[in-house]
C-alpha cells in the first residue's frame, strides 16, 4: 500500500460521486480541446485553402476593401470592374509568370446563390494543375460551353452534356465538363469562357479581378508594390486575405470563445464544490489519520493526489471524448461561424493535449489546495469533531 | 516504583459553546508509570475524554503541561507532535474510525505508511494471529463484527510499537462479552509491558484495572 493506492481506493468508495466528478471534469476538457484545437486547424486549414487557389496575390479595383477581395476569393460580387489595359500594364511586370484576368458573377436560382467564374482555361489550369475533369474543359474561344465542379453537380443533378438556359438571356449552354472533386470552394463555382460570360451578364470589356503567380514568392512585396503603382488597381495577397477571412469569423468565434469560457468557469466551480465536499465529510477520517501519525502535509498529499486523480482521468476521458467526437463539434461550429475551409479542422495536437492537461492539473490543484490546507492545519481532536460545513 | 510515562502538571481546557464557557477540565495533575494499566471513569460531560486526548497530544491544552517519556510536549507544534504521538502512543477509538476500503491487514498497516516504515509483513502477520484477525486479513471492515473492527482498530495502535495505548470507551458500542474480551485483550497486552490508558464508563471493566480514576466535572475526584 502507498499513498496513491490509498487515494484511489478513498475515491472509488464514492465511484457514483467520483463518476460524476471525471465527467464534469471530462466535459471542460472535451470542450477546451475541441474549441482549441478548432481555433488552430480552421487557421491551418485556411491557409491551406488560400495556397490551393495556386495564386499569390489577386489585383482588385481600387476602393475595393479587403473584405471584398476575401468575397472574390469565395465567389462574391463587387461592384467595380478592372479593364483589359490594366491587365496588359500588370502582364508587363517583371516577375509575374501567370496574370490571369478573371470575372465573377452571381445570380440567384430557386433563393440560393450561384457563382459564375468568367476564366482563360489555359492559364486557370497552369495556376490549378491539380484540376481533372470528367468530360473536357471548354476552349477560350468557345460559346455556349461551360465546366462545373462537383459538389454542384451533384447538388443540381448535372451531367455531362447536359444543356441549361444559362443567364439574364437564358442562353443555352453545354456542360461539357464536371471538375473532380478538389476539396475547395472550386466544387462549387460554374466556369466559362471569359469572353462568354462577359457577353452573357453584359460585362464586356470588364474584369473583376486578375489572378497573379509569381515566379519567384521572396519577389511577392517588391512586384505588390509596382502593380500598386498603376492607377486602377490596388493589390491583396493571400496573407492579407486570410487576415481578412480570419477578422470575418473572428467576431463570431468571440461569442464562442465566451460561451466556452464561460461554461468552464461553471464546471470549474461545480468541481470545486464536488471535491471541496467530499473532503469535509471525510474531515474526521483525517482527524483519525493524524492520530495514528499522519502529519498535515500527508494529509494534504493524498488530498491533492485524489483530486489530481479525478481531474488526470477526467483529462484522458475529456480528450478521447473530444478525438472521438470531433465530427460532430466540427459539424457543430462550421454551422455557427461565417465560412469555414474544406478539410479536417480538429486534429491531433501535442501541444494542445498538453495545454489541456495542464488546464485539469490546475483545475485539480485549485480545487484541492483549500481543503489540503484546512485540513492539514487541524489538530486531531479538531478534525475529529468536525461537522459538515 | 515505575518509571513515569506520562505526566500532566496543571492540565485545563476551556472552550466556548456560544455565550458559555465550558471548563472541560480544571487544573489536573496526573502521572502513569511504564506498564501501569489505567481506567478513567466518569459519568458523561466529566471530562475523561478530554483528558484522555490532552494526554494523548490530540489537543492543545488552555493551560498545563505534559511531558511524555520525559520529554515536555507544551512548546512543541503540530508536525513536532505528530513525530512524538506517531512514535509513542496507540490509539483505540470507539468509533473505531478503520478505512472502509481498506481490508483489514492494510487498516493495521496505515500508520506505518505515514511514519515512512517498510511494512514487516512477518510482524503484521503476527499481531493478526496476536488478534485471531489471520482469517480475516483480506475482508473489509464492512464484513467484520463489532468486536473484531475493534481489534483491528487495537492492532493499527500497535502496528508502530508505541509505549502506551490510549483508548476512548473502547467497548462503548460493543455487547457485554465482546467488551469482556476486549479488556482481556488489553490486560493480556499490559502483562506484556504496554502501558494503557483506557476511558471508560463501564465501572466493572474499568475495576480490572490496575488503577481507576474517577472524573466529576472536570475533577479528578479519587485516583
Amino acid at each position: 500500500m502507498n499513498i496513491f493506492s490509498l487515494a484511489a481506493k478513498n475515491l472509488m468508495r464514492r465511484h457514483v460521486r467520483t463518476g460524476l466528478t471525471v465527467a464534469g471534469v471530462a466535459i471542460a476538457i472535451a470542450v477546451l480541446f475541441s474549441l482549441l484545437s478548432f481555433n488552430a486547424g480552421y487557421e491551418r486549414q485556411l491557409g491551406g485553402e488560400l495556397n490551393s487557389l495556386g495564386i499569390h496575390m489577386l489585383a482588385v479595383p481600387k476602393g475595393c476593401p479587403y473584405e471584398a477581395a476575401s468575397l472574390i476569393i469565395h465567389g462574391g460580387v463587387i461592384p467595380k470592374y478592372l479593364s483589359y489595359s490594366d491587365l496588359e500594364q500588370v502582364r508587363k511586370i517583371d516577375g509575374i509568370e501567370i496574370a490571369s484576368p478573371m470575372l465573377l458573377h452571381q445570380f440567384f436560382k430557386d433563393d440560393k446563390p450561384h457563382i459564375v467564374y468568367g476564366i482563360n482555361i489555359e492559364e486557370q489550369k497552369a495556376l490549378k494543375p491539380w484540376w481533372k475533369v470528367e468530360g473536357r474543359y471548354f476552349r477560350d474561344d468557345e460559346t455556349g460551353a461551360m465546366v462545373v465542379g462537383r459538389s454542384l453537380a451533384e447538388k443540381e443533378n448535372l451531367k455531362v452534356g447536359q444543356v441549361l438556359d444559362f443567364g439574364p438571356g437564358k442562353v443555352p449552354t453545354t456542360i461539357v465538363g464536371i471538375l473532380e472533386r478538389t476539396g475547395n470552394q472550386d466544387d462549387e463555382f460554374h466556369f466559362l469562357p471569359l469572353a462568354a460570360a462577359q457577353h452573357i451578364f453584359g460585362k464586356e470589356g470588364q474584369l473583376t479581378t486578375i489572378a497573379i503567380k509569381v515566379d519567384d514568392i521572396s519577389k511577392i512585396s517588391a512586384i505588390s508594390k509596382k502593380l500598386e503603382q498603376i492607377p486602377d488597381i490596388q493589390v491583396v495577397t493571400m496573407t492579407q486575405v486570410m487576415g481578412t477571412i480570419m477578422n470575418l469569423v473572428g467576431s463570431a468565434q468571440a461569442l464562442l470563445f465566451s460561451v466556452i469560457i464561460i461554461a468552464l468557469f461553471i464546471s470549474a466551480v461545480g468541481i470545486i464544490n464536488t471535491l471541496i465536499m467530499s473532503v469535509n465529510e471525510r474531515t474526521r477520517e483525517f482527524g483519525m489519520m493524524k492520530a495514528v501519525g499522519a502529519s498535515g502535509w500527508d494529509v494534504s498529499r493524498l488530498i491533492v493526489i485524489e483530486t489530481l486523480i479525478i481531474t488526470l482521468a477526467g483529462c484522458a476521458v475529456g480528450l478521447t471524448v473530444a478525438l472521438g467526437g470531433s465530427k460532430l463539434v466540427e459539424g457543430f461550429v462550421r454551422g455557427v461561424i461565417p465560412y469555414s475551409p474544406g478539410g479536417e479542422l480538429i486534429s491531433i495536437d501535442p501541444f494542445l493535449i498538453l495545454v489541456c492537461i495542464g488546464f485539469a492539473l490546475a483545475i485539480g490543484l485549485l480545487c484541492s489546495i483549500y481543503p489540503a490546507i484546512r485540513c492539514a492545519r487541524l489538530t486531531p481532536m479538531e478534525a475529529m469533531r468536525s461537522d459538515l460545513e | 516504583m515505575r518509571d513515569t510515562i506520562i505526566a500532566a502538571r496543571g492540565l485545563s481546557k476551556s472552550y466556548r459553546r456560544g455565550s458559555e464557557n465550558v471548563h472541560a477540565l480544571r487544573a489536573t495533575d496526573l502521572s502513569v508509570g511504564k506498564g501501569e494499566f489505567v481506567s478513567i471513569v466518569g459519568p458523561s460531560g466529566s471530562g475523561k475524554s478530554t483528558l484522555l486526548h490532552l494526554l494523548g497530544l490530540l489537543e492543545t491544552p488552555s493551560s498545563g503541561r505534559i511531558s511524555l517519556q520525559g520529554r515536555e510536549t507544551s512548546w512543541l507544534k503540530e508536525r513536532d507532535l505528530v513525530k512524538v504521538r506517531r512514535g509513542s502512543i496507540g490509539f483505540v477509538f470507539q468509533q473505531f474510525l478503520l478505512l472502509p476500503t481498506l481490508t483489514v491487514e492494510e487498516n493495521i498497516e496505515l500508520p506505518l505508511l505515514f511514519s515512512r516504515k517498510s511494512v514487516n509483513k512477518d510482524r503484521i502477520a503476527g499481531i493478526m494471529e496476536m488478534l485471531e484477525l489471520t482469517h480475516r486479513a483480506r475482508h473489509l471492515p464492512h464484513q467484520l463484527s463489532g468486536g473484531e473492527m475493534q481489534r483491528v482498530s487495537i492492532g493499527r495502535a500497535l502496528v508502530n510499537e508505541p509505549g502506551i495505548i490510549m483508548a476512548d470507551e473502547p467497548t462503548g458500542n460493543l455487547d457485554t462479552a465482546t467488551a469482556d474480551k476486549i479488556y482481556s485483550l488489553f490486560k493480556r497486552l499490559n502483562e506484556g509491558g504496554l502501558s494503557l490508558i483506557v476511558v471508560t464508563h463501564n465501572m466493572e471493566l474499568a475495576g480490572r484495572a490496575d488503577r481507576v480514576i474517577r472524573l466529576r466535572d472536570g475533577q479528578i475526584i479519587s485516583d
